[in-house]
């Protein structure tokens, strides 16, 4: 199946300033119940001079304080989230593992664990560790295998308002392939978000997610196989993501997510040796926020598909910071793990600063602050320039 | 599971370096139990991004208060006794499995090393509450880490094995397990890897060595038991509360796990902190 091209509008490839895709999903006020008795016949006759002015009156009253803010945003492809808040792969487990601590279905979607081709046990501990303002971690994609990940939880999930999103690693675009055709038309299954921060190994082990090539392959290759919406997430690990994002959309995402972790490592107490298990780690958390904003500064400039931010949100400000920089949405992270009631609660503090500043849905907070023309990549100086 | 605040009652240093917290958070104390954990929020959000586990050092359940034991090992610990009574803090729990101790077991068996006393102090008001006789070995390395007997309840045996010899028995804790073990009808141990893995090495040819029976079911049969079950920690001879660094402390972030001998890794804040000895890889485990 040829993948689906967004149409471009005549020179936007070039173009300097790039709002991403929003589609109005639904019309921003919604008197459901109005229309419904519009639609009959009976009720039109009869009401006919004062049903014009009905849904104006709802309209007037919905505006007014408390009124529903239309935070609805879609990912291409029909996935369509009811708010743009998202939990990351690999901090909210499956979905359930908060039980009645999380109100799960308030959430925008919810990225499940990174799940492979066959089951893994994961790196050596320790596996976490803190580090200033974030986290290490080298979990090393411990799970049970995509077939089982399908039988455990997919029939909650698709008992489920929040759509489930099935992130998914593997070591050969062979890998990315059979996972995604596995979860194709599988009920419960939203969405698929690569993870292509893996070695490739069948190509000397150098990660998907730094070379162009490779990342744009994986991606035509999942692409061609299932009609499910398909994101892929960014590495931050590379000198210029810019090419790579493009290389991801031409070859067919639905939408990007960037950032992916930080790679770094820690020293044990006693420096005889690496703390992590893995040695490496990925960064995550508040540290790593500005490198993100960066990213998505970019990767917003260079393509047209919807990009959701992730790196280190842990307040209503940074969704907006994200929101400025051109994001549709954000995932949050890390800040679950102290804070696991945030997301639902940035869904709230979203809502209610559209109402504030008037406005009835977000979308108006998105890209305010990306450059009039596209700006100098990071890659080419950040300090000094000639 | 629950998320609440929890007011701080009473914070003091009983060793140095160690402090004891009292908390009030009804909530969480009800239907918590002796081996189960709390994952406490610091108010330092900016830079401390994790939450801190804390074994139920003890529990009132009528007070709705609980205790924390902890050591100050890096920051986040510090900021904990910089509180004072009336600070509220976020808390999560009860989280993990309890110890689970055989209805028949009367001889109960304690084994601590240095702060892992704080994983099974809550076990021996637990035990003596039902009814069975307990000992409690201590290990630690000086008479400075040896934890007070006036916090103990007075119906303990408290045995003390000093690795500098300064106080009781000069060497391992574990040294003191053979006077025991047949004595004993069933084991709890929390602290330092090598220590329990000692003790998984004893109790795994205790019945070998001491002609014992097994507690368990008398007629042979039925189902098999579940591994991982509160069933088989129940018939298990060691029970051990593990460690590890610990993220989401729910099983979502799989950072705290430990190698189980059937080969998948077991998470600590889930199919843990309490394990039975003989499901756990002690050879090759991480």
């Amino acid at each position: 199946v040829k993948a689906k091209r967004r149409v471009v509008t005549s020179g936007a490839r070039t173009a300097s300033k790039r709002r991403p895709t929003v589609r109005r999903i639904k019309p921003a006020i919604r008197p459901l119940v109005r229309r419904a008795e519009a639609a009959s016949p009976s009720a039109d006759s009869r009401n006919g001079g004062p049903n014009a002015d009905a849904p104006a009156h709802t309209a007037a009253t919905e505006e007014a304080p408390g009124a529903a803010v239309d935070l609805s945003v879609d990912l291409g492809r029909g996935l369509r989230l009811e708010n743009p808040i998202l939990v990351a792969s690999g901090t909210f487990g499956y979905g359930i593992e908060y039980g009645d601590v999380v109100e799960v279905q308030r959430l925008g979607a919810i990225c499940c664990k990174g799940t492979t081709l066959r089951p893994r046990i994961g790196n050596p501990t320790p596996r976490v560790t803190e580090s200033p303002g974030g986290m290490l971690n080298s979990i090393g994609l411990q799970n049970p295998g995509v077939d089982a990940v399908i039988e455990k939880y997919a029939g909650t999930w698709s008992g489920w308002r929040v759509p489930v999103i099935v992130n998914v690693a593997g070591e050969s675009i062979a890998d990315y392939t059979e996972v995604a055709r596995r979860l194709d038309g599988v009920p419960g299954v939203a969405g698929i978000e690569l993870n292509i921060s893996c070695p490739n190994v069948g190509a000397g082990g150098i990660q998907f997610a730094i070379d162009r090539e490779a990342a744009g392959a994986v991606t035509a290759a999942v692409r061609r196989v299932t009609e499910l919406p398909l994101l892929v997430k960014l590495s931050p690990n590379v000198a210029d993501v810019r090419p790579i994002a493009r290389s991801i959309a031409d070859a067919g995402a639905d939408a990007l997510t960037a950032i992916n972790t930080l790679s770094g490592i820690a020293v044990a107490t006693g420096r005889s040796r690496p703390l992590l298990g893995n040695v490496y780690g990925g960064l995550s958390g508040p540290a790593i926020k500005p490198v993100a904003l960066r990213v998505v500064y970019e990767v917003c400039q260079v393509v047209d598909i919807p990009v959701v931010a992730i790196g280190g949100v842990t307040e209503l400000a940074d969704v907006l910071d994200y929101l400025a920089v051109g994001a549709v949405a954000v995932q949050v992270g890390t800040a679950i793990f102290a804070d696991p009631t945030l997301p639902v609660r940035l869904v709230d503090e979203l809502a209610a600063e559209c109402r504030g500043r008037g406005l009835a849905r977000y979308d108006a907070l998105i890209g305010t602050a990306l450059p009039k023309r596209a700006s100098q990549p990071s890659s080419k100086g950040v300090e000094y320039r000639p | 599971m629950r998320l609440a605040g929890a007011e701080l009652l009473d914070s003091r240093e009983i060793l140095p370096g160690q402090w004891l917290q009292k908390y009030r958070a009804p909530s969480l104390v009800a239907g918590a139990r002796a081996g189960q954990f709390v994952h406490v929020r610091t108010g330092d959000y900016s830079g401390l991004v994790l939450r801190r586990p804390f074994s139920f050092n003890t529990i009132d359940p009528v007070a709705g208060t609980l205790t924390i034991h902890f050591r100050t090992i890096g920051r986040g610990t510090e900021w904990f006794t910089r509180l004072r009574p009336g600070d509220r803090v976020d808390m999560l729990g009860p989280l993990g499995r309890p110890f689970e101790v055989d209805p028949r077991s009367q001889h109960v068996l304690l084994v601590a090393g240095g702060l892992g006393i704080a994983g099974v102090r809550a076990l021996a008001d637990e035990a003596i509450r039902d009814g069975r006789q307990v000992t409690l070995l201590f290990g630690g390395a000086g008479a400075r880490d040896v934890y007070p007997s006036s916090l103990l309840p007075d119906e303990l045996e408290y045995v003390v094995a000093t690795d500098d010899g300064s106080v009781g028995h000069h060497g391992f804790v574990t040294d003191l397990l053979p006077e025991y073990e047949a004595w004993a009808d069933q084991a709890f141990a929390c602290g330092p890897l090598p220590m329990l893995r000692a003790l998984a090495s004893l109790a795994s040819t205790r019945r070998r060595r001491l002609g014992v029976a097994n507690l368990g079911r008398k007629r042979g049969g039925g189902r098999p038991i579940p591994a991982g079950s509160a069933q088989a920690r129940r018939k298990a001879f060691l029970q051990v509360s593990m460690e590890q660094n610990m993220g989401c402390a729910v099983g979502a972030c799989l950072g705290c796990v430990v190698m189980a001998t059937s080969g998948t890794p077991q998470r600590v804040c889930r199919e843990g902190p309490v394990f039975a000895s003989d499901e756990l890889n002690w050879e090759n485990g991480w």
